[in-house]
């Protein structure tokens, strides 16, 4: 029995011997909340398979479990005879990153949505932000584009920084489709309070369509479900069906109520209806960093992703594009390129969104 | 003067009053849990965990089975199996029943968070799978103002409404409704008397999961059409806190759901008001509105709140 054990262990061994390993710690979102927990495990699930690295999931319930998941996947990774790379997915977790990080410096470490708190990075330590206020922006011109009541909503969860982003960029892509088209776009804003509780986005929504708004944008998380729902139940009633096709001619003759969704392409939620998503490429991150640290290219530091690294982008508006016209296409088409090309610079701070003002900008068309 | 403009808007807009109304229904249904529980001398903060297994159960069987009514039907058997849990170990083995509440709250988010992957494929959140549509009654739905109100709504809001007579009507005016207060002042003497301990108590806390069944289900088909982890978002507790402020009386413990429903809608109404600006740094003041309201009850500065004698005293019957 004792030798069959033995054997067993050795087979064990000699099958991990060579192996690199991703560990994920989720943050009490854990997987399946469509947006960056799933975000962060598709691209290390790519690279599971294009790199043949094996990959794990630890499961955050509360925010206590933070700093034990952390060391426990540290502990596993310093095991691994090739090391690897533990994941820190999501803002709250930014303290419990740096100060793990700090007592295992042999471990590779990446944060997700996480922004150092000081300026001094340690050398084991990655953390990729994004910008979400360019894709914000984007939606956020397209809804002021698209609106037929000149009001349009915001629905934040928990003002935490990247809900922020999100916002400051929808403003700012309203105010410079005013101040291109000389309309008076305004916009409500609320918070839920909450990242999970769908009844509330729901109401926020019910009353933010009340007040006169006709498209909602929301960076609220599950309490988007909500959200849509809502638009969803206004405009069926509006519309009398829930056919693609009949909400598609109505919207395109009479307008009704729209959502934006956020972190994913979450159009098909409520086809038609979701006119189209702010999204954040979680996963072309998520896998860069198990890349760098697999074939060691690390380049400690923060690392932001925007338009220009295809880290955030407008969802492609697969059931809605025929609602907006072909000259506003076109306008984003030509901002995408402008900001790519940093002569447009969509703010990401409070203090930058006041002083904000529309550069000049001419359509070549 | 604009706050002012915008505090009198938001009163006369019915649709504060509509969700005003479909904020409370949760609440009621689970505190209305809590007073039946309780008056029989069961602590039950499982109600939390009971609405999460309901939501839970009640988007399973509406995928399954097509029909919302199933569903909302299952929750409540959902309901009444996790209640009977709490009953069996808190009447039966006297267990410290806050423990085993919190226990139970545990364990319902637990089996809801793993069922998730191999019912539905993927954790988290599933996708829609049907709704209670709103009713619309005719006559009702055309007066003015009121008909916005009432005049087509969830069903479940007039559910929790009927729910609330049909519960006054049973705690104050039958026999059963008697010998459950009796129970939960002084079982000793109840006992003395003839009466059934342990069975009043069983049918307190089975029927507080019939409620809370309820309120899950309110939530998710009710309301949104499907489940998300942990979707009940602390619910259950503010439902205990508004039985405690209700007196552990059915129409107190509705009127103080109405007023955290009120609170609730109150400060969705202010935020999208477009006449001023609500910072989201102030949004969480209106959220501690029922707690201060609670605390400033429990405390006994508005009347005195009356708690069932034996509440969270175990019976043992001397042998």
């Amino acid at each position: 029995m004792k030798k069959v054990l033995i054997v067993l262990l050795a087979v064990l061994f000699v099958v991990s011997a060579f192996s690199f390993k991703a560990i994920m710690v989720t943050d009490t979102g854990g997987l399946g909340d469509k947006s960056f927990n799933d975000g962060t495990w598709a691209g290390i699930q790519r690279a599971v398979k294009e790199l043949g690295v094996e990959a794990k999931v630890i499961q955050s319930y509360e925010q206590a479990d933070y700093i034990s998941n952390l060391s426990k996947a540290a502990e596993e990774v310093q095991k691994e005879p090739d090391g690897g790379i533990v994941y820190a997915v999501g803002f709250m977790m930014t303290d419990a990153l740096f100060q793990v990080a700090q007592q295992y410096p042999d471990v590779y470490f990446a944060g997700i949505d996480i922004a150092p708190p000081s300026e001094a990075v340690p050398p084991n330590v990655i953390t990729f932000l994004f910008k979400e206020q360019e894709s914000a922006f984007l939606v956020g011109y397209l809804a002021a584009a698209t609106t037929r009541v000149g009001k349009v909503g915001f629905i934040g969860g928990i003002p935490i920084p990247p809900v922020e982003r999100f916002r400051y960029g929808f403003e700012t892509g309203v105010k410079v489709y005013n101040d291109l088209h000389g309309t008076n776009v305004t916009i409500i804003k609320g918070y839920t309070n909450h990242f999970s509780d769908p009844k509330k986005g729901k109401d926020l929504a019910l009353s933010q369509f009340a007040e006169g708004v006709d498209i909602i944008f929301h960076a609220s998380g599950a309490c988007g479900n909500g959200v849509i729902e809502a638009a969803k139940e206004k405009m069926i009633a509006l519309v009398g069906s829930e056919d693609l096709s009949k909400v598609i001619e109505y919207a395109f003759e009479k307008g009704g109520y729209f959502a934006m969704g956020v972190d994913v392409d979450q159009d098909y939620m409520a086809p038609g209806v979701v006119l189209a998503s702010a999204m954040k490429g979680v996963d072309t991150a998520s896998y860069m960093g198990v890349m760098w640290a697999y074939n060691g290219e690390w380049t400690p530091g923060v690392h932001t992703l925007g338009l220009a690294e295809n880290g955030v982008r407008m969802s492609p508006m697969k059931y809605t594009k025929g609602l907006v016209s072909n000259r506003t296409l076109a306008e984003l088409e030509y901002l995408v390129t402008m900001i790519k090309g940093g002569t447009l610079v969509v703010p990401d701070t409070e203090e930058s969104l006041n002083s904000f003002r529309t550069p000049k900008i001419e359509f070549p068309f | 003067m604009r706050v002012l403009e915008a505090i009198f808007l938001v009163f006369i807009n019915p649709l504060f009053y509509k969700i005003t109304l479909t904020a409370a229904t949760p609440l009621i249904f689970a505190s209305l849990g809590g007073v039946y529980s309780e008056i029989t001398g069961v602590v039950n903060i499982a109600l939390e965990g009971i609405m999460l297994l309901g939501a839970f159960t009640s988007v399973v069987f509406t995928w399954l089975t097509g029909n919302v009514w199933i569903g909302v039907f299952m929750a409540v058997v959902s309901g009444v199996a996790l209640a009977w849990f709490h009953a069996w170990g808190s009447i039966k083995w006297a267990g410290n029943q806050v423990v085993l509440g919190t226990a139970l709250i545990l364990i319902a988010q637990g089996i809801t968070g793993f069922l998730m992957e191999p019912i539905f494929g993927k954790p988290g959140q599933t996708d829609f799978v049907g709704k209670v549509e709103e009713l619309r009654i005719p006559g009702l739905a055309d007066i003015p103002f009121l008909g916005k109100i009432i005049g087509e709504t969830s069903p479940f809001v007039y559910m929790a409404f009927a729910a609330v007579a049909f519960s006054w009507w049973l705690i104050y005016k039958t026999k059963l409704g008697l010998r459950m207060r009796s129970v939960g002042e002084n079982p000793e003497a109840a006992d003395t008397l003839g009466i059934n301990v342990y069975g009043i108590r069983y049918f307190g806390v089975l029927m507080s999961g019939v409620w809370a069944g309820l309120a899950g289900a309110y939530l998710s088909v009710g309301e949104v059409g499907h489940f998300r982890e942990l979707m009940s978002g602390g619910r259950g507790f503010i439902a205990l806190a508004a039985m405690i402020l209700g007196n552990y009386n059915p129409v107190g413990a509705m009127l103080a759901s109405l007023l955290f429903g009120a609170s609730s809608a109150f400060a969705n109404q202010m935020q999208s008001s477009s006449l001023i600006h609500v910072s989201a740094t102030v949004k969480p003041l209106f959220d501690m509105i029922p707690f201060i309201l609670t605390i400033i009850v429990v405390a006994g500065f508005v009347g005195k709140s009356h708690v069932p004698k034996a509440d969270g005293v175990p019976y043992e019957k001397e042998a």
